[in-house]
């Protein structure tokens, strides 16, 4: 079975899961430099919960870039989403029975408006995003008159405070979006479709594809997830803070971005994204434990999602170098690996 | 006008071109004289492209030398005339001439206008050299790339090589270039023309060099050349005489393999009429099942559009449109799909794959339904044993569905997209140049399937630039002319140069 022990080899190689390896290192570093800080289970829990929200944010983001459109609004998405269940709670004093629908299908419906501002006005994805996110940000301030909405429903704040086996609601929320997103990217004709559109929306078009379709269901269920994060955000602080959702967008690119580099080499997906995410985020907390200014966060979200580019084409140039004279050899023996020819491990 | 006199500006001398498998140019020599307007034809891989572009030094050659008389320049113009298109006809001239100070200096566009009206006056009518070149005419652009090649002239003496210049002409643009182009010979420049439109290579040349197959098989002086021995140089078949030609490789006989389509009582798989869309206007058309119906045509006359229109891919009307007797309105890839008509588009890399997908997910993309069950999900040991089962049927190399379809050679990687094509057992399959880019291996195979797919009853469409292609697979051929059906050649009548002739509308 040595086919097996390459298959078991490649999985492990440093390009499949560098993150993992990433990982360990940090872990090292942290332990000696900061051991008494580091080496804490209320540190990890609050790391556990604190990047749950980011979590689904990045998830936001990663359907619709699945399908070919990067979301630069995924920050004000969350944030808008924040301060209307805020203002549906706090102002016009509606039950959570009415207010969390009424977020999540308002956030479906900035999906669905970006979607036909991308597929019908023929808008570039990043351009028609990054207009939704200042528009965002615009409805925010006057939704919120740019203050923090107090007095909210106490109530309300249970749902991202209460603990289910010791572990915080947002996580198993987290973990119930991870699953069906993981499922339906990898194991569903309605996923394959969606990375066929994001690969070549053209050739996507001539098998038969409804391009335009899955273009705007994977930003609208992109804008629910987002809606699902702000409303779980405005829970935790249980108030709206119109200055909290924009810091969303970077961590949640740089887990996208970082986890396209991980176990499915080349592809945006779900478990790359989620250990992405949480590689980083120890990374920046050891920094924080360390004494290390705030301001090393964006600093180290920015060279991350920077090198995890540069990481995945990299990658895309070694594959085709390593692959070139493999392609045409030995034509018998089917082989059993994913991307075999690619693997160079 | 004969200009034997004096050396020749150019001489090429044994040019010999190799690639993997194939001979382009097999040691061909040319000579052009002062003043001489000297054509090159043939057919797609007859080695012309293959000449020019060692020429322009695109290629180098593997043997055989190029001599530029003292003091001559060699100018080109390519196809797509390289201009810049926002740019008026004046900016364009100007970007070849060095502005002196560093191109920070600034010009002065009265001055710059001036000269641009000088350079095309030379050609012809003066037309407005201040508006962007995208907004004139093609034979106006045509006449500021020939004056931009010229601007630039400090030799003595020039050879002026323009490569199927008239491509995107109208007929009676042509006429206004081949006008510059006499003046252009008239002042003693030697010009290399290469088209593949016969009549024009007849009414402009002062010799004739034909290359088939990578050689050159005549040199004549025009005026001892017609349309008939032309067509007989350039298909191999001497004096025009209509031999018929037999197909190109021994094991694509699909032709003879295959039984006889139904009798024309059973109504036709497709039946479209009046179908129009992109360069095609007026197409009539009835496909039978188990016949394979080939769309011949020189580049322009709507050939290459005709599969992806019948497939609704492109915008297209039509006054009547039937798939076995049954109307089909609202076309698009996905209701062709659902109605039995497969396509498998000629730009393979950008339209017919996705080239991050392993071969397994590009072979089961357009009908995932067979492969899915329960909630939702994809039944991943029925969708390996399926492509593996495809990758065997079209013999594709290596056996290996887990790879990326791009790391496959371009052969294999059409192979893969004729098998995707007829996984679901189309009525109709539609192919826009099925074998380009394809070795001779793949070619068998891929015929080879063809005509099975057409022995199980599936009417099948071939567009394609290749002649000897078409007279090996097709049954009977329409041939493209202007946008619309200018002939149908079967039986006796399908031969290479029947299809040749018909294409360039020779009698």
């Amino acid at each position: 079975m040595t086919s097996r022990r390459a298959e078991i080899r490649r999985a492990l190689s440093f390009r499949n899961i560098s993150a993992i390896y990433i990982f360990i290192v940090l872990f090292v570093v942290f332990t000696v430099w900061i051991p008494e800080k580091f080496l804490q289970v209320g540190v990890w829990r609050s790391l556990l919960d604190a990047e749950a929200l980011t979590g689904i944010a990045a998830i936001a983001a990663l359907i619709p870039l699945v399908a070919g459109s990067l979301n630069l609004a995924v920050g004000a998405q969350v944030g808008f989403s924040a301060i209307l269940a805020a203002w549906l709670l706090g102002v016009a004093e509606l039950p959570i029975a009415v207010e969390l629908p009424t977020v999540l299908l308002a956030g479906a419906l900035i999906g669905l408006v970006t979607g036909l501002i991308i597929t019908k006005l023929r808008v570039e994805p990043i351009i028609a995003t990054l207009g939704m996110s200042s528009i965002l940000l615009a409805g925010m301030a006057w939704v919120s008159n740019s203050q923090q909405i107090l007095g909210l429903d106490p109530a309300y704040r249970e749902i991202a405070t209460s603990r289910f086996l010791g572990i915080t609601v947002p996580v198993w929320v987290l973990l119930a979006v991870a699953i069906v997103t993981w499922y339906v990217l990898e194991r569903t004709p309605v996923g394959r479709r969606m990375y066929a559109v994001g690969f070549a929306p053209d050739a996507a078009h001539l098998a038969g594809i409804g391009v335009d379709r899955l273009r705007i269901g994977s930003l609208v269920a992109g804008g629910a997830l987002a809606a699902l994060a702000g409303a779980l955000l405005t829970s935790r602080l249980n108030a709206g803070d119109p200055t909290v959702g924009p810091s969303f967008l970077l961590p949640a690119l740089t887990a996208v971005f970082l986890g396209a580099t991980q176990f499915r080499a080349g592809r945006f997906n779900v478990l790359g994204t989620i250990v992405a995410l949480y590689v980083l985020a120890v990374g920046i907390k050891g920094l924080q434990l360390a004494g290390l200014p705030r301001w090393v966060n964006d600093l180290f979200y920015g060279l991350s999602l920077i090198l995890a580019v540069a990481l995945s084409q990299w990658e895309k140039r070694e594959k085709r170098a390593s692959a070139e004279p493999e392609a045409g050899a030995s034509p018998s023996a089917p082989s059993p690996t994913r991307d075999a020819a690619g693997a160079g491990g | 006008m004969t200009h034997e006199i004096g050396r020749p500006l150019l001489r090429v001398r044994g040019m010999l071109k190799m690639f993997p498998g194939l001979v382009a140019l097999d040691r061909v020599s040319l000579d052009v004289h002062p003043g001489e307007i000297v054509s090159v034809v043939g057919q797609n891989g007859s080695g012309k492209s293959t000449l020019v572009k060692i020429l322009a030094g695109v290629y180098a050659a593997d043997g055989g030398r190029v001599e530029l008389a003292e003091g001559t320049g060699l100018h080109f113009i390519h196809q797509d005339l390289a201009l810049v298109p926002e740019l008026s006809a004046a900016e364009n001239l100007a970007l070849m001439r060095g502005t002196g100070a560093g191109g920070l200096a600034p010009f002065h566009d009265r001055r710059r206008s001036e000269r641009a009206r000088e350079l095309v006056a030379r050609f012809g009518p003066v037309f407005d050299v201040d508006v962007p070149v995208r907004r004139l005419t093609p034979a106006q652009r045509a006449v500021v790339a020939i004056s931009r090649a010229l601007d630039g002239w400090t030799h003595s003496a020039n050879v002026l090589l323009l490569d199927e210049p008239t491509e995107s002409l109208h007929r009676s643009e042509v006429d206004v270039l081949f006008e510059a182009v006499r003046r252009l010979a008239a002042d003693g420049t030697g010009i290399v023309f290469v088209s593949h439109r016969l009549d024009e290579v007849l009414g402009l040349s002062d010799r004739i060099v034909v290359l088939r197959d990578g050689h050159k098989v005549a040199d004549e002086p025009a005026h001892e050349v017609d349309e008939s021995r032309l067509i007989g140089f350039i298909t191999g078949a001497e004096d025009g005489a209509a031999v018929p030609t037999t197909p190109r490789t021994s094991s694509s006989g699909p032709r003879e393999a295959r039984a006889e389509p139904d009798a024309p009582a059973s109504p036709p798989a497709l039946r479209v009429r009046g179908l129009g869309g992109g360069s095609v206007d007026g197409l009539d058309l009835d496909l039978r099942p188990g016949e394979v119906v080939g769309v011949a045509g020189v580049l322009g006359s709507g050939r290459e559009a005709v599969p992806s229109l019948l497939y609704g891919a492109g915008e297209a009307s039509a006054d009547l449109f039937e798939v076995t007797g049954a109307a089909y309105a609202d076309r698009s890839p996905a209701a062709s799909l659902g109605r039995g008509i497969a396509f498998a588009p000629g730009d393979r890399a950008h339209l017919g794959i996705v080239r991050e997908f392993t071969a397994r997910e590009n072979l089961t993309l357009p009908q995932l339904g067979t492969v899915t069950g329960g909630l939702g999900r994809i039944l991943s040991r029925r969708e390996r044993a399926e492509s593996d089962l495809l990758l065997t049927e079209y013999d594709v190399r290596p056996h290996r569905a887990e790879q990326r379809i791009s790391l496959f050679s371009g052969g294999n990687q059409q192979k893969i997209v004729l098998a995707r094509a007829l996984r679901d057992h189309p009525r109709v399959l539609l192919l826009d140049e099925p074998t380009q880019g394809v070795d001779v291996g793949a070619k068998a195979t891929i015929y080879a399937a063809i005509g099975r797919a057409a022995a199980d009853g599936t009417a099948v469409l071939v567009s394609s630039s290749d002649a000897k292609e078409l007279l090996a697979i097709c049954d009977r051929v329409v041939v493209m002319r202007d946008g619309r059906a200018a002939a149908m050649l079967q039986g006796d009548d399908l031969t290479e140069h029947r299809l040749i002739a018909e294409g360039y509308g020779l009698p």
